[in-house]
């Protein structure tokens, strides 16, 4: 026995207190009334009688007394709320990890999966013996804790009502990995799954858990219902031709019988095509729509029942997607004539282009990128500069110095990793001889033959360069499709495009979204309106989001829109699980005992005062105690 | 009991019925919540309140009172019984306050990963114990975390703070220290707080993270009420030396060196030994070097050369000198695929003298196939197959029409290279002359004619029989036209034709006549049987009184037919320097005969089923018998153009050839690189689509090239030759990356077209095969379906615990055939724990900054509420038991003292 209230002592100086008063109250007299009689001797005898009386009397005070201490002590030991010591040392702990997964969203059990896991759960949690000690957590792309491990089955209870639905994928490995932290040490660890039973591997995890003598139960939820889903949703824009998208859409019918649906795909909110559509039963149906053009941030594709009626899983049926944003980049280039580099830079409509001879520059206005071709100005430039075999007239200062040249260099280094040689086949690439050059400190060299650079990226008076090293025309380069596209990728690589750019990010990963470099902290706003303060690291806000829908993240004075979608899964299939296998053993079902009182006994202990009260009442006022 | 008691009996029990009652529907309806001097309260367990419904009894109790108490007192008594009651139920009914509390929970997660010093963890634990002697009512908890996370059990009156053991020296753990989760260890604190306290977490660690993302976890924290504070070892990464890069070019061949770059951190500078290894044995050109470490990153770069294609591993292992803390990081290893030796078709018309260039090619690492003319390829598919096709003194009528095709194709479509090798029947003197191939060569085979050329006379007998009618004869006289157009205006011509009797159809006279000639062989028509003697008779009679150097008769006859004579008159014409050749139209012929013929006559028969042939035959021929395409002379070949496939050959101090097939240079793109003494290409080259087309005119053998095979450049310029021109990519390649996250492995193929069209509908696999190099028991070697993710996007995620490097290679097909392919490389050299050799003071600050927590919190600044306060529920049911004692207390008061009618007197 042990006390969570008072202390002993403290329970012992009330007991003190309240008892010692009791006995001094006692040990006073009531003051007789007196009463005048005509005849004392009349008297005489029944004062007799009470003489005889006197030790019953007193055994009477003492009883009453002792019935009054015994309320005391009853109440003063309240106070104390004493436990029984077993509490925390023989009892069983729990972890109750509750799917909160997009599946669990879904409708086939009235109101909703997640309500009925509450539902499955509290029988357990009223089930817990005095001992017991239980933890709930929500589990989806990871694993957090609702409430403390605790024996106070409250808790556990205010813990479930902070379950929310996400759409992410649930992580058992992730989960059960929680789980073993938190049992560790703990007596009678168990883990109890509530959950629909579509669950992704767990790895080593669940063997871990087996051999450290987990039990593992499992609560399933669901019935099953007719559900077609969007699995895949994205676009992207041609690496060429940017104005053009091509998006994917991916239906699933994971039942067994075929679907006819309703396909809207919407650009910036206005639709741009509907299909109706057959998806057979376990079939998945990818459909791609080709040279979309009439969507410039957001795209979002809604899938229906064709008879209208609503599927048991509305969580996925709505996909969301983001364009990059397109802007025109200004670009001048300083040329004494190169056909190849014209050519190259027609391709791209969002190209402002402004050509000039080396004579002409500078001309007037202001541009985004400027290219300087076999050519370099007798100052640094103003922009970020492409440089094309960057020979220094005599008495200007190139941004590189120049050693001499080198002979039959090829592509055999290239930092497939850079943006600005995505998509490009370099390496077959002949030419007759390249610059050989000093790099300086911050230099990066992107591709290049083993002894020589020849793609270098670097800045120098503070304004970024990109410096192929190379004439191209004397090398057959400008004959390769890997031509326009170098130049247009190092043009989106100054005017902040990337090819790679993905539409959207999947619900639960960790998201490094872009944000401008000089800030630190963003403000990220969630689809339901919610905002929170995510860092910046390396120009990337670091977040993550369990909605699916359009964020917003705010950095500085810049404000960019991006989506996020349940990524690849088996969240659409609502077919429970027949058994959840784990380490090679179906996980068990949990032995929920009657719903026990709670056994707290300082209730106990007042209800004993106030029986004892009740009754001395009546003993008091029929003089049988005093 | 009286009549009047049993009705008190009666109504106080109907009040206690309709008390109770009226508790049980209040508390069915809701919540009961009050809101008293702005603070809520409520009832936590209401309905204990309907035990207050025994109050009415307590007054019935009074009807049967015997006490002796005045009236007022005894009613004052029942009303504090009853309130006392109340208050007991209250009790039971367990009410609550929610209140603003300010008290602090704080729990420290202290890193005891592999990387962290004993120094650190001993200013950890002194870091916590000060905490926790400045606690004060606040709440200190500890968390140890390495790849998971473990709760450290403080008991209240613990003294000081346990020892801290690094995770890979605890007993009780079995995940090892080679990890750091710091994102799991904060979500498992979020389970330790108290209700009703503030929430504070404080990151013990050097930042270095290898699952999970404390950033991403952080923006959580803060929704949760958690501030972060970190305070960041400041010890420092221990004594360390790592590995922490390996550079080989993307492009290695066999038998070309290349640099291995390798990338060393040191925390100090200090000296170390360095060992490559290219699979399992040293390095052969560079293998074991001492250098100096500056402390820092260092590159150091070592010699290699690749001798075997297929996948190569290297490995680079440090010895430094010194202390060094983990030596798993001191091994990098990587693997690069080399692709297998180029193979190279080689085509020899004269099989027995191919081992030469064979010999040398093989020397130069090349897979070497020599076929006949006869095992030419005849589909692309089989042709594809190889690099390089080298075809070596094998004449047109060889290589039929489609084998021809097939060579273009491969050239043109494939980007194989091809080089046509001269010789007796190569070039013109192989009748390619006006050919598709020649078409495709960088050289024209109509050369200049030379000086000394020795005019010729040729007479062409050709059977005009009836079974030569119709397509038979046509393709015979456009050979006799073929011939004569090749002839130059000094040389001579004339045409017999022949059935029973011979017919002059072209008299001796000048080739310049071309437009006589050739219209008087049109004239040329089948009848009649087939006797050769008289005709060749005549035309033995038309050289004889021609006057030209050479003398030469084409018989051409699909029949049998008398051999009196001929062998005496071939030899006769033979004795008058006139040479003869014959050729052999169908089954039906005399072949001992026209065999007999030839070789009395010094000429060559040939015998053919396919009338096409016929033309082939007539022009080689000619050009044999005329002999003005060959330059049989010593010489010295000069470079006219250098070529980079040149470099490292000293042509200038080639041997004498001794001799070629004379040519013209086409004019550019073509280039000639080498030339003879009288400026005709030796060897020239130029591109044909996508493959290179060259010609080398001199021969490859012991022949014209007989001082070169001594040469010890030979090999070394044809080796070079072949690599620089060979194919070398057979299909599309589509850019696929592969990274480790979260001991996965990410891979994503980017599948875009020449035409800037997204690839989709590929049914995609990827291959991981790896350790490589022979390191650990259980390689992978799995296949994983990629699906598609975006237009022109797959991706396949894969589980990867182990490490060392590995090798992907994916395959997309599309309609069950392979349209193109993918080929990575993956390293996940070893824990990321051992690559934390700097404190992540950014990414802890950051996280920090993002909940509100600072860098160092002083135990001030740690259990400083500030501003924040957190709600808190409050039980009050002691406090009303409390009250109730007092009640109690005063209700026995209320007995022992006479409080009303003290001098009352009966």
């Amino acid at each position: 026995m042990e006390l969570a209230g008072l202390s002993l002592s403290e329970v012992l100086t009330v007991l003190g207190g309240f008892a010692a008063a009791v006995v001094v109250l006692y040990l006073l007299k009531l003051r007789r009334r007196q009463v005048e009689v005509p005849f004392v001797h009349l008297w005489q005898q029944v004062l007799a009688e009470k003489q005889t009386t006197r030790l019953f009397s007193a055994l009477k005070r003492i009883l009453s007394l002792l019935v009054a201490l015994l309320v005391v002590a009853a109440l003063a030991f309240a106070t104390g709320d004493p436990r029984y010591a077993g509490a925390t040392d023989e009892g069983r702990t729990t972890v109750v990890l509750i799917d909160a997964s997009a599946s669990m969203q879904a409708t086939d059990v009235a109101p909703s999966r997640l309500d009925a896991a509450r539902e499955r759960v509290a029988p357990l949690v009223a089930a817990m013996a005095s001992a017991d000690r239980m933890l709930v957590a929500q589990m989806d792309a990871s694993t957090v804790p609702l409430s403390p491990l605790t024996s106070e089955p409250r808790l556990v209870e205010d813990g479930l009502e902070r379950l929310r639905p996400t759409d992410v994928a649930a992580d058992l490995g992730r989960g059960l990995r929680f789980s073993l932290d938190v049992l560790a040490g703990q007596p009678r660890p168990r883990v109890v799954i509530v959950s629909d039973g579509v669950l992704g591997p767990t790895g080593r995890v669940a063997e871990r858990a087996r051999e450290a003598g987990v039990e593992i139960d499992w609560i399933p939820i669901g019935e099953g219902g007719r559900n077609v889903a969007i699995t895949a949703f994205s676009v992207r824009r041609y690496p060429l031709d940017k104005s053009r998208s091509e998006v994917l859409v991916e239906l699933f019918n994971p039942t067994d019988e075929d679907a006819s649906v309703e396909l809207e795909l919407s650009g910036d909110g206005e639709p741009i095509d509907v299909q109706r559509l057959r998806v057979g039963a376990g079939e998945r149906l990818r459909r791609f729509f080709q040279n979309v053009t009439g969507a410039d941030r957001t795209l979002e594709a809604h899938v229906a029942m064709a008879d209208g009626a609503p599927d048991a899983q509305p969580a996925d049926d709505r996909a969301y997607a983001r364009l990059p944003e397109r802007r025109r980049a200004r670009v001048l280039a300083v040329s004494g004539g190169n056909l190849y580099l014209s050519a190259a830079l027609l391709l791209d409509e969002y190209l402002d282009v402004t050509e000039v001879a080396p004579a002409d520059y500078p001309p007037p206005g202001e541009f985004d990128v400027t290219i300087f071709d076999g050519w370099v100005p007798p100052s640094p430039p103003g922009t970020d500069a492409i440089y094309l075999a960057p020979v220094p007239a005599e008495g200007v200062e190139g941004p590189f110095v120049i050693r001499g040249e080198i002979e039959r260099p090829f592509f055999d280094r290239v930092d497939r990793d850079h943006p600005i040689v995505q998509f490009t086949a370099l390496r077959d690439v002949n030419i007759a001889a390249s610059l050989d050059v000093e790099l300086q400190d911050g230099d990066r060299v992107v591709a290049g033959d083993t002894g020589a650079p020849l793609l270098v990226t670097g800045s120098r008076s503070g304004r970024r360069l990109i410096a192929l090293l190379f004439d191209v025309r004397r090398s057959d380069l400008p004959l390769r499709v890997a031509w326009p596209l170098l130049l247009i990728n190092s043009i989106d690589h100054f005017v902040q495009e990337d090819a790679r750019y993905l539409s959207s990010y999947e619900t639960g990963e960790t998201w490094y979204v872009p944000a401008p470099g000089d800030v630190t902290e963003a403000t990220l706003v969630t689809p339901s309106g919610e905002e929170r303060l995510v860092p910046v690291v390396d120009g990337r806000a670091v977040c993550t989001g369990l909605e699916a829908g359009f964020y917003t993240l705010r950095a500085g004075e810049t404000e960019e829109v991006f989506a996020a979608n349940l990524g690849p899964s088996d969240e659409a299939i609502l077919e429970p699980a027949e058994a959840l296998e784990l380490a090679g053993e179906p996980a068990g079902e949990p032995e929920i005992g009657a719903a026990s009182v709670r056994t707290e006994i300082w209730t106990w202990l007042v209800l004993l005062a106030l029986a004892v009260i009740g009754v001395e009442w009546f003993t008091y006022h029929r003089r049988i105690s005093v | 009991m009286s009549r009047r008691q049993l009705v008190w009996l009666a109504a106080a029990l109907a009040a206690a019925a309709a008390i109770a009652a009226a508790i049980l529907v209040r508390v069915g309806a809701g919540e009961l919540t009050v809101e008293l001097g702005g603070e809520d309260y409520e009832l936590l367990a209401p309905r204990f309140l309907a035990v207050a419904a025994i109050t009415p009894l307590l007054f019935w109790g009074l009807t049967l009172s015997l006490a002796d108490l005045p009236r007022a007192q005894r009613w004052l008594a029942a009303v504090l019984r009853a309130t006392l009651v109340a208050c007991l139920a209250l009790a039971l009914a367990r009410p609550a306050r929610t209140t603003d509390a300010t008290v602090v929970s704080t729990v420290f997660l202290v890193d005891v990963s592999e990387s962290v010093t004993a120094e650190s963890l001993e200013a950890a634990r002194a870091r916590v114990q000060s905490a926790w002697d400045a606690r004060g009512d606040n709440d200190v908890q500890l968390v140890t975390f390495g790849g998971s996370a473990r709760l450290v059990p403080l008991d209240s009156d613990l003294a000081s703070i346990p020892e801290l053991r690094r995770a890979d020296e605890a007993e009780d753990t079995d995940d090892g220290g080679a990890a750091t989760n710091l994102q799991a260890a904060l979500q498992l604190a979020y389970g330790l707080f108290p209700p009703g306290h503030l929430r504070r977490a404080v990151v013990l660690s050097d930042g270095g993270q290898t699952e999970g993302d404390l950033l991403a976890e952080a923006s959580r924290a803060a929704e949760l009420g958690v501030t972060l504070h970190a305070a960041p070892y400041t010890d420092g990464a221990p004594r360390e030396v790592a590995v922490t890069r390996l550079e080989i070019p993307e492009r290695v061949r066999v038998g070309e060196p290349f640099s291995v770059r390798a990338h060393v951190f040191s925390t100090a500078a200090t000296e170390a030994r360095v060992r490559l290894y290219q699979g399992e044995t040293l390095n052969g050109l560079d293998g074991v070097r001492d250098v100096e470490l500056a402390a820092g990153d260092n590159e150091i770069a070592l010699r290699s050369v690749v001798r075997v294609a297929g996948p190569v591993t290297y490995a680079l292992s440090v010895e430094p000198e010194g202390p060094d803390r983990f030596e798993a990081n001191n091994r990098f290893s990587t693997t690069v695929v080399v692709p297998g030796r180029p193979t190279v078709l080689y085509v020899e018309g004269t099989p027995g003298r191919a081992s030469y260039l064979a010999s040398a090619l093989t020397a130069g690492d090349f897979e070497v196939d020599v076929r006949s003319p006869r095992a030419i390829p005849t589909t692309l598919a089989e042709l594809e197959r190889f690099d390089f096709f080298i075809l070596s003194d094998v004449a047109a009528d060889e290589v039929s029409l489609t084998q021809r095709d097939v060579i273009e194709r491969y050239v043109r479509d494939l980007g194989g290279g091809f080089l046509m090798a001269g010789g007796e029947n190569s070039f013109g003197l192989g009748g390619w002359q006006g050919t598709r191939i020649e078409r495709m060569l960088p050289v024209r085979m109509d050369s200049e004619r030379r000086r000394d050329q020795p005019s010729l006379a040729i007479a062409l007998v050709i059977d005009k029989s009836g079974s030569m009618n119709g397509q038979k004869m046509e393709l015979a006289k456009d050979a006799a036209i073929a011939t004569a157009e090749m002839l130059g205006a000094e040389d001579y011509i004339s045409v017999v034709g022949f059935d029973s009797q011979p017919t002059r159809v072209v008299r001796m006279q000048s080739a310049a006549n071309r437009i006589r000639i050739v219209r008087d062989i049109g004239r040329l028509t089948a009848r009649g049987g087939t006797a050769i003697f008289p005709a060749l008779d005549m035309a033995y009679q038309d050289l004889v009184v021609t006057r030209a150097r050479i003398k030469h008769v084409i018989l051409l006859t699909d029949g049998q037919t008398q051999e009196s004579g001929i062998p005496e008159l071939v030899q006769a014409m033979r004795a008058e320097g006139i040479t003869v050749s014959t050729v052999g139209l169908g089954g039906d012929v005399n072949r001992a005969l026209l065999q007999q013929a030839a070789s009395l006559g010094g000429g060559r028969s040939y015998f053919t089923q396919d009338p096409h042939n016929i033309p082939r035959i007539f022009m080689r021929e000619t050009s044999t018998v005329t002999r003005n395409n060959v330059v049989e002379e010593y010489f010295q070949p000069r470079l006219s153009e250098p070529a980079d496939f040149l470099r490292g050959v000293d042509v200038a101090s080639a041997p004498y050839l001794h001799g070629y097939v004379a040519t013209r240079a086409r004019p550019s793109p073509a280039q000639v690189t080498l030339v003879s003494d009288l400026g005709e290409p030796i060897l020239a080259r130029w591109r044909v689509g996508l493959g290179w087309s060259l010609a080398w005119t001199s021969d490859v053998k012991n022949r014209w090239a007989v001082e070169w095979l001594r040469w010890p450049g030979y090999s070394r310029f044809w080796a070079q030759l072949v690599r620089e021109h060979m194919r070398h990519r057979r299909r599309q390649t589509l850019d696929m990356t592969a990274e480790v996250r979260d001991s996965e492995v990410r891979v994503v193929v980017d599948a875009i077209d020449a035409n800037d069209e997204f690839l989709n509908g590929l049914t995609s696999t990827v291959h991981i095969e790896g350790p490589m190099g022979g390191r650990g028991d259980a390689p992978i070697d799995e296949d994983h379906a990629l699906s598609q993710t975006a237009p022109g996007r797959y991706e396949a995620r894969i589980p990867l615990e182990r490490f060392g490097s590995f090798v992907l290679t994916a395959d997309h097909q599309r309609d069950g055939r392979t349209v193109a392919e993918s080929r990575a490389q993956l390293v996940n050299p070893y824990p990321r724990e051992y690559m934390t050799l700097e404190p992540d003071v950014v990414l802890l600050t950051r996280a920090a900054e993002v909940t509100g927590g600072v860098m160092n919190p002083t135990d001030a600044r740690l259990f400083d509420p500030g501003d924040e306060r957190i709600e808190h529920r409050e039980e009050l049911w002691p406090k009303v038991l409390f009250v109730a004692l007092l009640l109690f207390v005063l209700d026995l008061l209320l007995r022992r003292v006479r409080l009303f009618d003290r001098k009352f007197k009966a």
